[in-house]
């Protein structure tokens, strides 16, 4: 896949059907961001005009209260309190989501054991499941837990659906390494917690931050989890945003917000890309 | 056992994650439920409340939270206001009443009684303030008990009490306080319909539509907004010329027989307007879920009106940018315009109610209810005639614009709500009739959704 990307790169190696779908692909990714761009700035934008008949900037000045992104940026829109609970519970669900997954996917990859497809198949069955279902089910456990409404319960709640896709991950990553590195470390004489350190982990990297993107990418884009067992009582971008778009229709602020929650996907997407691309162990 | 083990995980976790803001701290000063009992006995002075209140804290406040103007008032001058008291206020944004409601009723199933709970405050009417009647999980009649009562009409023989004493015709108890009044108002797109061919009855709108095909719609029921639209055509076509009154009963005192009789003539005008709503003329008339949906389609001319509660919609929609430039207020339907109020209630299980009564008594005064007026176009749920002539004119001053009409022609034109056990039995009876076009008679349908409703 790394291999390809460089191959991109150079798009005059690619014949011109081949540029035609790169096209298309780049059309479909950034398409949908125009109209969310122009909406966060528009006061009114009716149908069929292709621009706001009044933008924000222009309706700024009259407004009795702040609008479009001033709203975004003031305290009243609580962006800021929503993007730091929605970083801090996805860091601390892919971390610990790591830390579950790791040592679950090296048995899973490298050893064989009898039932071993049944578990396989049991660890991504919570993928299977509706979020609605679980979510009201736990909630009232969680309730008589003390669980319902604290960051606790909300980042435990994440793990159910991201573990599956940390575990898949990994296990494959497990997989495709085998366990020669690690022999050969051990003869040598190094220690268990040098050869996690010195030759698994690098080794096993790459995909342990592909893990990771993911795990981070599912739990900040969960909504309905997060909303039934957070209460309404803890903010994350989804929920924010849920509220604003639930009719159907997206204001301008609704189209702010939802472009902020973009911005940590994006900048952790450019971030691990490049950290794959230049890291030196990658084939 | 099981509950220190979960805490001390609880607190393990919170810590590693360096995770501030949650707490779990709970007060356990006196026997829950003692103030509770104090307060309703009448035994308890103001002063002693609000004491409690500072010490309490905090008042979580579950509201509606898909209006930016609302929510910048909330926290601008509700929270600062509240303060300066003592309490801080915590708004909880929601998008849907039912879901706290079911919370509520939750933490109760789950053993979480008197000040074991995590809801102080919320805002309500209608049905949701009728299952928490229903489930027992209101905190008590403390509407009356108030220093700002006095600001509203609780006298039974007074006529004008009724809106703050029936909810959707449900005995409210005196266990919520109304926080703002509000009219079911239709606005109109002058880029579209003059003056003129403004329609006034249900009669000129179906006149005005076949016309213009295709550019009305109203949001389904089981929506409020839908089933307010349906009420006030059951009003207006009431075969007996009696308009609202007999929606006034209760199920059980009017009989299923006669509500299909009241209802019949209004459900056939709701039929034979489905062709010349929007879509219709393809055979699937569309609906908007809510009234956001609505909006849109307002703003996009796609229909030339947009009914909705809301005595000040059309400005809240003209600074928001949300309606289009020319909407204006209509008189629509003449006579039939609903009025109701929604109410600030503390459920039972509140861990913070001497805050949350405070938080009602700062929302009940004039100075909340006039900024409240002012910044987010929410009329009074005071009743005017309880003020001094300084207070009233500073609610008045305090109030936006109206468009094309006059509050005077908005108030001459009020009709009460229909009794919420009827809202159940309507809104079933329009979806068999209008959405699955059950062919039977009328008599037989509102039979068997109110069999239906009842088990």
């Amino acid at each position: 896949m790394i291999g390809t990307a460089s191959k991109l790169r150079d798009i005059k190696a690619i014949n011109p059907w081949q540029r035609l779908l790169v096209l298309a692909m780049a059309v479909f990714t950034i398409a949908p961001f125009a109209p969310l761009i122009i909406q966060s700035l528009a006061f009114r934008w009716a149908w069929p005009n292709i621009l706001p008949t009044v933008w924000w900037f222009e309706q700024r000045q009259r407004s009795p209260f702040p609008l479009a992104w001033d709203y975004v940026f003031s305290p009243s829109s609580r962006v800021v309190e929503a993007t730091i609970n929605t970083l801090g519970i996805g860091i601390t669900v892919t971390l610990l989501c790591l830390v579950i997954c790791l040592p679950a996917a090296r048995v899973l990859g490298q050893r064989t054991f009898r039932g071993k497809n049944q578990l396989e198949f049991l660890i991504a069955l919570p993928l299977l499941l509706p979020e609605a279902a679980i979510g009201i089910a736990l909630l009232m456990i969680f309730i008589a837990l003390d669980l319902a409404g604290t960051y606790v319960g909300v980042i435990i709640v994440h793990l159910i659906p991201t573990i599956p896709y940390m575990a898949r991950t990994l296990t494959s990553v497990y997989q495709g390494h085998g366990t020669d590195a690690e022999d050969h470390a051990r003869v040598l004489g190094a220690n268990r917690r040098q050869i996690f350190f010195r030759v698994t982990l690098p080794m096993i990297l790459p995909g342990v931050i592909a893990g990771c993107l993911f795990t981070f990418l599912v739990s900040t884009n969960l909504f309905l989890l997060t909303f039934f067992i957070g209460q309404g009582h803890i903010v994350t971008l989804p929920t924010l945003l849920f509220a604003k778009i639930s009719g159907g229709a997206l204001d301008a602020t609704g189209a702010g917000i939802a472009l902020i929650a973009s911005v940590p996907g994006v900048i952790l997407l450019i971030f691990t890309d490049r950290f794959i691309r230049n890291y030196p162990l990658a084939e | 056992m099981k509950k220190t083990k979960s805490r001390a995980k609880q607190m393990l976790l919170a810590s590693t994650l360096a995770v501030v803001s949650w707490s779990g701290a709970v007060q356990a000063e006196d026997a829950p439920g003692m103030f509770r009992s104090e307060f309703l006995q009448g035994n308890m002075g103001w002063p002693e409340v609000t004491a409690k209140a500072r010490a309490e804290g905090t008042v979580n406040f579950y509201y509606w939270g898909g209006s930016d103007i609302i929510n910048l008032w909330i926290d601008q001058v509700a929270t600062p206001a509240l303060a300066a008291e003592g309490v801080t206020l915590n708004p909880v944004r929601i998008t849907s009443t039912k879901d706290t409601v079911d919370v509520v009723i939750a933490e109760l199933a789950a053993g979480r009684g008197e000040e074991e709970g995590s809801v102080d405050l919320v805002w309500v009417n209608g049905e949701n303030f009728f299952s928490l009647k229903q489930q027992n999980a209101l905190w008590g009649a403390f509407a009356d008990r108030l220093p700002n009562s006095v600001n509203f009409e609780w006298d039974e023989s007074d006529p004008r009490s009724l809106l703050n004493l029936r909810d959707f015709g449900v005995e409210t108890g005196l266990q919520e306080m109304p926080w703002s009044g509000e009219q079911y108002v239709c606005s109109v797109n002058r880029a579209h319909v003059p003056v003129d061919q403004t329609p006034a009855t249900f009669a000129q709108l179906k006149a005005y539509l076949e016309a213009n095909p295709g550019k009305f719609t109203y949001v389904k029921p089981p929506h409020y907004l839908g089933n307010t639209f349906v009420q006030s055509v059951l009003y207006a076509h009431n075969p007996d010329g009696t308009g609202a009154a007999p929606y006034q009963k209760s199920f059980e005192e009017l009989g299923g027989a006669e509500l299909a009789r009241l209802m019949e003539p209004g459900m056939e005008y709701l039929k034979s307007l489905e062709p010349l709503l929007l879509g219709g003329a393809n055979g699937s008339p569309r609906y908007p879920e809510n009234s956001d949906e609505l909006d849109n389609l307002f703003l996009n001319s796609e229909v030339h009106f947009d009914c909705k509660f809301g005595v000040f919609a059309n400005h809240n929609g003209l600074i928001t940018g949300t309606y289009p430039e020319q909407a204006e207020e209509m008189i629509f339907p003449v006579g039939n315009m609903i009025k109701n109020k929604n109410y600030l209630t503390v459920p039972l299980n509140s861990p913070h109610p001497a805050a949350a009564l405070v938080a009602i008594n700062y929302f009940s005064s004039v100075g909340a209810q006039a900024s409240k007026l002012q910044a987010a176009g929410m009329p009074v749920g005071l009743d005017l005639w309880r003020l001094n002539d300084e207070d009233a004119a500073e609610i008045a001053a305090a109030a936006p614009p109206h468009y094309g009409v006059t509050q005077q022609e908005l108030d001459a034109n009020i009709a009460p709500d229909t009794n919420a056990s009827l809202v159940d039995v309507i809104e079933a009876t329009w979806l068999a009739v209008i959405e699955r076009k059950e062919d039977k008679p009328l008599a037989d349908i509102v039979a068997q959704v109110s069999g239906e409703l009842n088990n």
